[in-house]
């Protein structure tokens, strides 16, 4: 290996990116070749032609920030709700042992089958998907929090304990690190359960948003659009992740390192 | 506090009875506030929209139709997510190369299939199925991935040095290495897979679940509604309990290793 | 020595590439030394001097950069079951039984059932295991969960045993147990060990030969040949006047090395 490329191989973005290069050549290919009947498959060039005369007549913008707007206010309720209740309900055994089976049939009442209910409650509102995403976020947060709770060694309370800690410190210096690793886990689980309600109210409710964007498209038999509202559900959530997910556990969950040494293979 | 294994009656009890004590609390908030049926149901209308649906055998025929392709999709799924997995698992260059693009196939995988797959494979049975496969297969293939990866490298030694091949290396190391993280997948995977269902029974079919959740929506008769939450929550339960928690008892527990937590 | 050379080492030396930095690290300067059949040898040095990454190279699981290695004559190429490695946690299958770890090898080879159960039982009684066939790995005590390491290797009777720190992670107790039942073990089967420690009591009290080494980057210091009476057991053997000779020297040895390596920095 030379020198520039070892150092390439080195850089995160060329690592993350690289990948797609080939499968954006592959797609292209396939489209070029009409593997696929054209009806049913676009290239990467008609998906950017699309971008373009969307982004043009302002439509993608505005959809785009109208499922963030959604997806905002829903994740910014949903860990609002979601943190303190699972730090309340796992700090306490008896409220743990009388709610625990309520969450665990909640969390399976799928949250997509709460959309019928809402929308006879809150009409095809914003009100209406924001619930949804909510309920999405705040249940499997709940479970984790309180998993991670009961996960912390009761060792390491007692030491807090021994060496003086009061209530509250054993709460902030010891419950709260201890469990973070599953808070995390918890707020990635509700967040990717939280992005497919997003979509799958916007197809169902229809009335703007990336979600709908794509089921217009489909119903006129749009390729590129549905092509196109696919890749920047991707991309966003790619963005999200790097930006809010990733840091947080990398504070936390990764740390624990799961890197092997490549010279020990 | 754990519930004492020893008394299992006293464990049941105390699973149902934060499910009376709700059941109480509707009921009485119900008849207090008098909303109308319109809104919210009362208990014992969605008692009767249960019994009146089993008696019509229209339920039977709305649970038969979603656990087929909720069976038919996550068979799929195993079959073709676990050996891709090994395989990207047990090669570090594939896995480099694979990892990202699983990352951003998972956070598409399901719901935002529903449009492509619809004009795809039509409305219909073969539209839902691949959106479950899609929504677990993600999922699975890189869990499994990462599972295969943490393998502790003296395990993987071990079984080299003693000449294990390539098909055996598969089954009985690899594999079961991987099961605490494969099974995490399945939860997850299949998670957004019964969400992916009902969403996609909503838009695309004309039985199931998730089409005679939409049928009593556009009636406004919440208690049919609240009845098929009841029988979703239910049977996604009942699929966690006899499936993979059993499965998670008599493999990753048994042998000692922790399962990944999702 | 002019028994038959069930392991040779030559001018073996080993230069690990950081992979993100591109550092160089010599592991091992130029270490040459070999073990004959059915004799035990330990190899002791400071720590980092290259001990597991001899004993890595010899596996087949690091290649070196340079020198051989040879097994029974053949070189070595990649791992095989013609050397059974020790690890130093285990490294037992967890979802396998204890039946299922120790017949493993056997299994891969294509051994016949009948045969293999024969082998493994005897190899579980030789090391006090009968009884916790159907047990899993983490049912068992460490002490156990190691002896099951040395059986699951006896049973593949591989021409030579690698062994790194087995027993580092044992509390004291258990480890002079284990050791008095490994030397028991060697003076049944014969087999041909290379065991890496460092522990001099250790080294002493199992070894037919030790192997010294020095400091980065490595050599062979000195081979010392230990030629205390077998059966060992730590009541008498740890008395004799010879073993606590034999201790001694070793100690001093890589207590010289160790202050030389601090005033030259190589
Ligand atoms: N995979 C690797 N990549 C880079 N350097 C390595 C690698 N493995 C070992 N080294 C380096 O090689 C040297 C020798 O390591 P090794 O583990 O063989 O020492 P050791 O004698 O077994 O040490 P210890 O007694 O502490 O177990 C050390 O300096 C170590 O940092
Ligand atoms: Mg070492």
């Amino acid at each position: 290996m030379t020198g520039l490329a070892r150092r390439l191989g080195r850089s995160g973005a060329v690592r993350t990116l690289g990948p797609f290069v080939p499968v954006v050549a592959l797609w292209w290919l396939l489209a070029q070749l009409q593997v696929f009947p054209p009806a049913f498959f676009v290239g990467p060039d008609a998906v950017l032609a699309e971008l373009g005369g969307l982004l043009e007549r302002g439509i993608l913008p505005g959809y785009l920030s109208d499922s963030l707007t959604r997806l905002w206010y829903g994740v910014l309720f949903g860990l609002g709700i979601g943190l303190p209740l699972g730090f309340l309900v796992g700090m306490s055994p008896v409220a743990r042992r009388l709610t625990w089976p309520l969450l665990l049939f909640f969390q399976a009442v799928a949250d997509i089958a709460w959309l019928p209910i809402v929308i006879v409650w809150f009409g095809f509102s914003l009100t209406a998907v924001t619930f949804v995403i909510v309920y999405t976020i705040v249940f499997p947060l709940v479970l984790s929090i309180v998993a991670g709770i009961e996960q912390v060694p009761p060792e390491l309370v007692r030491a807090a304990r021994s060496m003086g800690a009061g209530r509250i410190q054993v709460f902030t210096e010891v419950i709260v690190p201890g469990s973070l690793p599953s808070v995390a886990s918890g707020v990635r689980t509700g967040l990717g359960y939280g992005w497919r309600a997003l979509v799958a109210a916007e197809i169902i409710v229809g009335t703007s948003g990336i979600g709908f964007m794509m089921f217009d498209a489909r119903r006129v038999g749009d390729v590129a659009e549905v092509f196109l509202g696919m890749i920047v559900l991707g991309i966003l959530w790619y963005a999200l992740d790097a930006l809010l997910l990733a840091p947080f556990e990398h504070a936390t969950v990764e740390r624990w390192g799961l890197v092997r040494q490549s010279a020990a293979t | 506090m754990t519930a004492r294994r020893s008394t299992p009656t006293r464990a049941v009890a105390w699973f149902l009875a934060p499910f009376a004590a709700l059941l109480v609390v509707w009921a009485a908030v119900v008849a207090a506030t008098g909303v109308p049926l319109r809104i919210f149901p009362q208990v014992t209308d969605v008692v009767a929209a249960l019994v009146s649906m089993t008696a019509s055998g229209e339920l039977f025929v709305h649970v038969a139709a979603s656990l087929r392709r909720v069976l038919i999709g996550s068979v799929l799924a195993i079959v073709t997510a676990l050996p891709f997995g090994v395989a990207l698992g047990a090669s570090p260059r594939l896995s480099a190369f694979f990892a990202p693009l699983l990352r951003f196939s998972v956070a598409l995988a399901g719901i935002a299939w529903i449009p492509i797959a619809t004009l795809w494979l039509g409305y219909g049975d073969g539209a839902v199925i691949f959106i479950v496969w899609n929504a677990m297969f993600f999922a699975l293939t890189y869990n499994t991935l990462l599972g295969v990866r943490r393998i502790p490298l003296p395990l993987l030694r071990a079984a080299r040095s003693m000449g294990t091949g390539r098909v055996r290396m598969f089954w009985e190391i690899l594999l079961p290495g991987a099961l605490p993280s494969v099974v995490t997948g399945l939860r997850v995977g299949l998670g957004y897979g019964w969400r992916g269902l009902v969403a996609a029974e909503i838009i695309a079919t004309s039985a199931g679940l998730g089409y005679a959740l939409f049928l009593a929506q556009k009636t406004f008769s919440t208690d049919v509604i609240i009845a098929s939450m009841v029988i979703i929550g239910v049977l996604w339960l009942v699929m966690d309990r006899l499936l993979l928690a059993p499965l998670e008892r008599r493999t990753v527990q048994r042998w000692g290793m922790t399962a990944a937590r999702p | 020595m002019d028994a038959v050379r069930a392991l040779q080492i030559e001018n073996l030396h080993k230069t690990y590439v950081d992979a993100y930095s591109g550092d160089e690290v010599v592991a091992i300067g130029d270490v040459s030394f070999d073990v004959a059949e059915g004799e035990f040898v330990s190899v002791l040095g400071p720590s980092g001097c290259g001990k597991t990454t001899v004993l890595n190279i010899v596996a087949g699981f690091v290649e070196q950069t340079s020198g051989s290695v040879t097994v029974a004559g053949k070189p070595v190429s990649g791992p095989g079951p013609d050397r059974g490695v020790v690890f130093q946690n285990h490294a037992l299958f967890p979802w396998k039984t204890v039946q299922g770890n120790v017949t493993f090898g056997l299994r891969m080879r294509g051994v016949a059932k009948a045969e293999r159960e024969a082998t493994a039982a005897e190899y579980l009684r030789l090391v006090g295991l009968t009884g916790f066939e159907q047990r899993y790995p983490h049912e068992l005590s460490g002490g156990m969960q190691q002896r099951l390491g040395v059986a699951r290797v006896l049973a593949n009777e591989p021409a030579v045993m690698l062994m790194d720190e087995p027993f580092a992670s044992i509390d004291a107790q258990t480890r002079r147990r284990l050791q008095e039942d490994l030397t028991r073990i060697f003076q049944e089967q014969r087999p041909t060990v290379f065991f890496v420690t460092h522990d001099v009591d250790e080294a002493v009290f199992l070894s037919d030969r030790v192997v010294v080494l020095s400091g980065r980057p490595s050599s062979v210091h000195e081979i010392v040949t230990v030629d205390l009476p077998r059966p060992r057991d730590w009541r008498t053997t740890g008395e004799l006047p010879q073993f606590r000779a034999l201790r001694n020297r070793i100690t001093d040895l890589l207590a010289g090395d160790e202050s030389h390596a601090v005033a030259d920095p190589a």
